[in-house]
C-alpha cells in the first residue's frame, strides 16, 4: 500500500488530482488497446464498470481530506454519463456493451440461469437494506459553508484612527532610502521555487537577519518577530495554517501559502482582517466561530502593518493593488 | 590554517566537554555511555565526513528563512518565538539531541535522526513537519548548516571524543504484541521504576513537577496514552519501533535514561509493546492502576488504534457528539455497562481537541490539556455528559482569591499573559522570564471544566450561533461550570468580557454525579434536565443539532478566568429511537424492485418471442 502513502502536495492538489486521473485513464486505454491487439480484449461492459469503479474508489480513498458523499455522487453520475457515451458511440459498440446484460436476461446457459436467479433475489434484498439504512436517523457532521473573503467595509477604525481601505498605504513598504516603493519590496520577497527561500542570504537587502538590513527588509524581520510571538500557534511555522492548535479549531486557520488567501487580497484588506479579527467579520464570515483575535487588542497599528508585510515576504506573494 | 584552531582548543581545555560529561553523569544517572563497548542491539559506526562548504552555505539560506524565528541567530534556541513556547526550541550549541538511534549521550545520526526530525517534526512541541515544504535536499542542507555552524561544543569530526554506536533497529525483529508480552511489559515498567515518573497508569503524572532538562527548564514525563504527542513518533504514532528506539537510546538532555545497558532486547520489546498498547484506542480500557491482568492485557491487544488525521497527525475529530437513550436511572460512574454496549458501534466517546485561548487577554500560550473525551446518554427527563481528560496534577485552590467565581476580567487582579520576550534575551542563558522557566511556579488555581450551549438555539437561523466565547449580547449562552473545589454552577454568558450571571435556580437543577481525579485523569459526570426554562436555558430536544463547546482549566498551569483551553463548536445530538416506518419503506422498496424485475423479464421474453416469430 505504499502508493496510498504518496502524499498530495499542498497547493498543487487539484492539478495533481486531475493529472493522476488522466494518467490512469490513459494507462487503461493503452492496456485495453494492447490487449485487443493481442486478441484478448476486455469486453466493453467490463471495461466500463472497471473504469467507473476506479473513479469512485479514487474519489473515496485517494483524496484527502475526504469529500462528502453528495459531491462524490455528483462526480460518480457525471463519470457514469461519460462512460455511457463512450460505450454507446456506435450501434456495434452499444450492442457489444449490452450483450452480457441480454445474455443474463435470456439465461440460455446453466451459468447465466444461476446468475439470473441470484441477481433476481439479491438485488431487492440489497435495495431493501440500502433503503433501511438510509432511513435510519443519521447524524453526520453538517456542512456549513462560510464566505472566506467577505466584502470589506469602506473604512476601519483602529486605535482611534480611521483608515480608508481604498487609500490607506502600508507605511513600511519602503526602499533603503525610506521612500514608499512597492516595486522595490516586491523584488526582495522570497523566491517562489520549492521551499520559498530568501533570494540571497548574504545580501542585506534580501536577508531580514542581516545586521545591515535597512528599510523594507528590516521591517520584515520586525513583522516576523511579531508573527512568531503571536500568530504561529494557529497559522503555523510555515504560514500554512497548520499550527499547534490548528486541529482544535473549525474552520481551520487560513493557509497563507495557498494562492487563494493573501495573494488574492489587498494589503489593506488583510490589515482590516488582522485588526478586527473573527469578531469583526460580517455574518457571512461566521464571526461567532472564529478564534482569530481582534489584534488591535494585542498589537499596535505599526505592528499590524509589519506582520502583514512579513506574511507577504515569507510566502513570496504580492498584495493585490487597485490597478 | 589549522594551527589557530588547535591553539584555541588548548587555551580552553575541554571546558565544554567536562560540562557536558558532568551533565550526563548527573542527569542520566543510570547509564554512563560505555565508550568502546556496545550495548545489546547496537553496532559501532563511523563518524560522518564533514559537509561541503557550498552545502553549509545553502543550508544557511534555509535556516535564516525558516528556522531562525524560533531557534535564534546563534542556534541557542532563543529566537523571537522562544519565550512563549514550552517546550522551548532546541538550543543546538551543545549538540544535545533528543531523538536518536545512537547510544545515550552520543551525537545523533545527521542523515537519519536529524533528517527524520526535520521531515516529521516533533509532535507535542511547536516543531512542525517540513516535508512537502522543503525539498529533501533543502532539509539536508539546513542540517549541514546546523551541525557545522551552530553545534559548537561538540563535533561530528572529533575522532578523539566522539563515537557512534547505532541501534540496529531495522535488523531487530519486534516481539509481537501478544497479551503475554503486554502483561510482562506491565510488570517491567514497575520493576524498572518507569512508573515513578510516568505514573501508575502511564499518564505522565508521576514525578511531574520536579524534572528539569540540561538547561534547567522544567519538563514533564510523557503521557503514554497520547502516542501522537511522542516527540519521536515520526508521524507514525502507533509504531512500536519508535517506542523501542526511544527506550533503548534514552532522551539526551532529559532525565529519561537509556535502558540498553541493563535490559535485554526482549524485555525492551515487552515494555514497548505495553506502552504502545496504552495509547488511546477505539475502546477506553481501564487498566486498574497498572495492575494489568490477563483479561486487561487481552482487551488492550484486541482494541484497534484510533484513526490519525494525516493533516494534523492527531486523532481524527468528529464534530457530532451522539447521545443515546437509556432505560431507567442514568449512569452514576464510568463503569456502567451502558457507556460501552454494542449500540455505540465502535465507541461512544468523542475526542474534543482543545487549543489555548488566544483570542483575548490574558492569552494562554501553553495549554497543558490538549484534549478531553466526552460521552453522553439521556433518559426521559435528563441528559448526562461524562468528561474524562488527562491532567498530570489534581489542582484545588487552597488560598482565598480576591475575586468572585462569576468574575472574568481578572487582569485587574494581576492575572497576566506571558510577555513576548524574544531575541532581546540573548544574553540571559536561563531565560527566567520565559514561559518555559515559569512552568512549575504558577499560583495554583482550581482545575475546571465548562460547557456552553445557546439559549433558544431553536430560534437561531442556521448556521448562526452565539459567539464561541461565552456568547454575545444578542445570543446569550447557558454555561455549566465545574471547579475542582466541588462546585457546579450555572451561568448565563453574554460576551467574553462580561461577568457571568449567576443562575441559582438552574444551579439547583444540575447535578454533579461524579468528580474524581485518579492516576492522572479526571472523570467528571454532570447531569442536567432536558427541559427547564425555555427563556433562560438551552432547551434540549431530540434529534436537534445543539451547538456546544467546551472550556478546560489546569490549575497548576495557572489557568483561571480567560486563561484556559477552549474547543471549537461541536454538536450534541440526542439520537431519537429508530422509526418503525424504516422497516416498512425498506420492504416496499424491495417489493417494488421485484415488480420491476418481473416487468423487464416479461418484456424481454415477449420481444424474443416476437423476434422468433418474425
Amino acid at each position: 500500500m505504499e502508493w496510498i502513502q504518496f502524499k498530495l502536495i499542498e497547493g498543487y492538489m487539484p492539478m495533481q488530482m486531475i493529472s493522476e486521473l488522466v494518467i490512469c485513464i490513459l494507462f487503461f486505454s493503452i492496456c485495453n488497446s494492447l490487449l485487443k491487439r493481442a486478441g484478448i480484449g476486455v469486453p466493453k461492459f467490463w471495461a466500463g464498470i472497471l473504469v467507473w469503479s476506479f473513479i469512485i474508489l479514487y474519489l473515496k480513498y485517494r483524496i484527502y481530506p475526504p469529500i462528502p458523499f453528495s459531491v462524490r455522487a455528483i462526480y460518480g453520475t457525471v463519470s457514469a454519463f461519460g462512460i455511457f457515451m463512450w460505450v454507446s458511440g456506435s450501434q456495434e459498440e452499444w450492442d457489444e456493451f449490452k450483450r452480457p446484460i441480454i445474455n443474463v436476461l435470456d439465461a440460455k446457459t446453466g451459468f447465466t440461469k444461476v446468475l439470473r436467479m441470484a441477481l433476481l433475489v439479491l438485488l431487492p434484498i440489497g435495495l431493501g437494506g440500502f433503503a433501511y439504512n438510509s432511513l435510519l436517523p443519521s447524524f453526520a457532521e453538517p456542512i456549513e459553508l462560510r464566505t472566506v473573503h467577505p466584502a470589506p467595509p469602506a473604512t476601519t477604525k483602529v486605535h482611534g484612527k480611521t483608515y480608508v481601505l481604498q487609500t490607506a498605504q502600508q507605511p513600511y513598504r519602503i526602499d533603503t532610502a525610506g521612500k514608499y516603493d512597492p516595486e522595490y519590496s516586491n523584488a526582495h520577497i522570497v523566491d517562489q521555487a520549492m521551499g520559498r527561500l530568501m533570494k540571497d542570504v548574504n545580501s542585506s537587502e534580501d536577508n531580514p537577519w542581516d545586521p545591515n538590513a535597512k528599510g523594507y527588509i528590516k521591517h520584515v524581520r520586525e513583522g516576523g518577530e511579531i508573527f512568531f510571538q503571536n500568530c504561529h500557534f494557529c497559522h503555523g511555522d510555515n504560514l500554512n495554517g497548520r499550527g499547534l492548535w490548528a486541529f482544535a479549531f473549525n474552520p481551520i486557520p487560513a493557509n497563507f501559502t495557498d494562492a487563494g488567501t493573501i495573494a488574492q487580497l489587498q494589503e489593506t484588506f488583510v490589515f482590516w482582517r488582522v485588526a478586527k479579527g473573527g469578531i469583526g467579520l460580517p455574518t457571512e464570515g461566521f464571526p461567532w466561530a472564529s478564534v482569530m483575535p481582534p489584534w488591535e487588542q494585542h498589537l499596535t497599528v505599526d505592528e499590524i502593518w509589519k506582520v502583514v508585510m512579513f506574511e507577504y515576504w515569507h510566502t513570496g506573494y504580492y498584495p493585490r493593488t487597485w490597478d | 590554517m589549522k594551527v589557530p584552531a588547535v591553539e584555541m582548543k588548548s587555551s580552553c581545555p575541554l571546558a565544554p566537554w567536562l560540562v557536558s560529561l558532568v551533565f550526563m553523569i548527573g542527569t542520566l544517572g543510570l547509564t554512563l555511555p560505555a565508550f568502546g563497548q556496545e550495548a545489546e542491539g547496537f553496532a559501532a559506526a563511523k563518524l560522518p565526513a564533514p559537509f561541503q562548504a557550498e552545502q553549509v552555505e545553502a543550508g544557511k539560506r534555509v535556516y535564516f528563512t525558516k528556522c531562525v524565528w524560533c531557534h535564534g541567530v546563534n542556534g541557542s534556541g532563543d529566537g523571537p518565538g522562544a519565550d512563549r513556547l514550552w517546550p522551548r526550541p532546541r538550543n543546538f550549541n551543545s549538540g544535545t539531541f533528543k531523538i536518536r538511534h545512537t547510544a545515550s549521550g552520543e551525537l545523533p545520526l545527521i542523515e537519519v535522526d536529524l533528517l527524520q526530525t526535520v521531515t516529521h517534526g516533533l509532535p507535542g512541541s511547536a516543531m512542525p513537519s517540513w516535508e512537502g515544504i522543503l525539498s529533501e535536499e533543502q532539509r539536508k542542507n539546513v542540517l549541514a548548516f546546523v551541525t557545522t555552524e551552530l553545534v559548537q561544543d561538540r563535533s561530528w569530526q572529533d575522532e578523539e571524543f566522539e563515537e557512534l554506536n547505532v541501534l540496529q533497529l531495522e535488523t531487530l525483529t519486534p516481539i509481537p504484541p501478544t497479551p503475554e508480552s503486554v502483561l510482562r511489559g506491565s510488570e517491567l515498567v514497575v520493576e524498572n521504576k518507569c512508573i515513578e515518573c510516568h505514573g501508575l497508569e502511564g499518564r505522565g503524572d508521576g514525578n511531574a513537577f520536579n524534572l528539569k532538562n540540561d538547561w534547567g527548564f522544567p519538563i514533564q514525563p510523557a503521557d503514554w496514552h497520547k502516542c501522537w504527542n511522542f516527540r519521536g513518533s515520526r508521524q507514525d504514532a502507533y509504531n512500536v519501533k519508535n517506542i523501542f528506539r526511544t527506550f533503548s537510546t534514552g532522551i539526551n538532555g532529559t532525565p529519561m535514561p537509556s535502558f540498553a545497558d541493563n535490559m535485554t532486547i526482549e524485555d525492551r520489546w515487552h515494555i514497548a509493546n505495553y506502552v504502545q498498547s496504552l495509547c488511546e484506542r477505539d475502546k477506553d480500557i481501564d487498566i486498574a492502576g497498572g495492575k494489568v491482568t490477563e483479561e486487561i492485557a487481552t482487551a488492550l491487544t484486541t482494541a484497534q488504534p484510533r484513526g490519525i488525521d494525516p493533516l494534523t497527525d492527531k486523532p481524527k475529530v468528529n464534530f457530532v457528539i451522539p447521545s443515546k437513550f437509556v432505560e431507567g436511572e442514568l449512569p452514576t460512574d464510568e463503569f456502567d455497562e451502558r457507556w460501552y454496549d454494542e449500540r455505540w458501534k465502535k465507541e461512544g466517546r468523542r475526542i474534543i481537541a482543545m487549543g489555548g485561548q488566544i483570542t483575548h487577554k490574558p492569552r494562554n500560550f501553553v495549554n497543558r490539556i490538549d484534549d478531553i473525551w466526552v460521552q453522553s446518554v439521556y433518559n426521559e427527563t435528563h441528559v448526562t455528559l461524562m468528561f474524562r481528560w488527562d491532567d498530570r496534577s489534581k489542582s484545588v485552590l487552597e488560598d482565598e482569591v480576591d475575586w468572585d467565581p462569576y468574575e472574568v476580567n481578572l487582569e485587574d487582579y494581576g492575572i497576566e499573559e506571558q510577555a513576548p520576550g524574544g531575541s532581546k534575551f540573548d544574553d540571559d542563558p536561563f531565560h527566567q522570564d520565559s514561559i518555559a522557566a515559569k512552568q512549575v511556579s504558577y499560583q495554583v488555581f482550581n482545575d475546571a471544566l465548562a460547557f456552553q450551549m445557546p439559549i433558544k438555539y431553536q430560534e437561531l437561523p442556521a448556521p448562526r450561533k452565539p459567539r464561541y466565547f461565552w456568547g454575545d449580547e444578542g445570543f446569550p449562552v447557558d454555561i455549566v461550570k465545574w471547579t475542582a473545589d466541588g462546585n457546579l454552577l450555572a451561568y448565563e454568558g453574554t460576551g467574553w468580557d462580561q461577568d457571568l450571571e449567576d443562575r441559582d435556580d438552574f444551579t439547583e437543577q444540575i447535578k454533579l454525579v461524579k468528580a474524581e481525579w485518579k492516576e492522572g485523569r479526571w472523570t467528571v459526570i454532570i447531569s442536567r434536565p432536558l427541559k427547564a426554562d425555555y427563556e433562560e436555558d438551552a432547551y434540549i430536544e431530540l434529534g436537534k443539532y445543539i451547538p456546544i463547546n467546551f472550556f478546560v482549566w489546569d490549575g497548576h498551569n495557572g489557568d483561571v478566568g480567560r486563561k484556559m483551553g477552549v474547543s471549537a463548536f461541536y454538536y450534541l445530538v440526542l439520537e431519537p429511537p429508530i422509526p418503525a416506518e424504516a422497516k416498512w419503506y425498506a420492504g416496499l422498496a424491495a417489493v417494488g424492485l421485484v415488480i420491476v424485475e418481473g416487468w423487464i423479464l416479461t418484456r424481454r421474453s415477449n420481444r424474443r418471442k416476437a423476434q422468433g416469430t418474425s
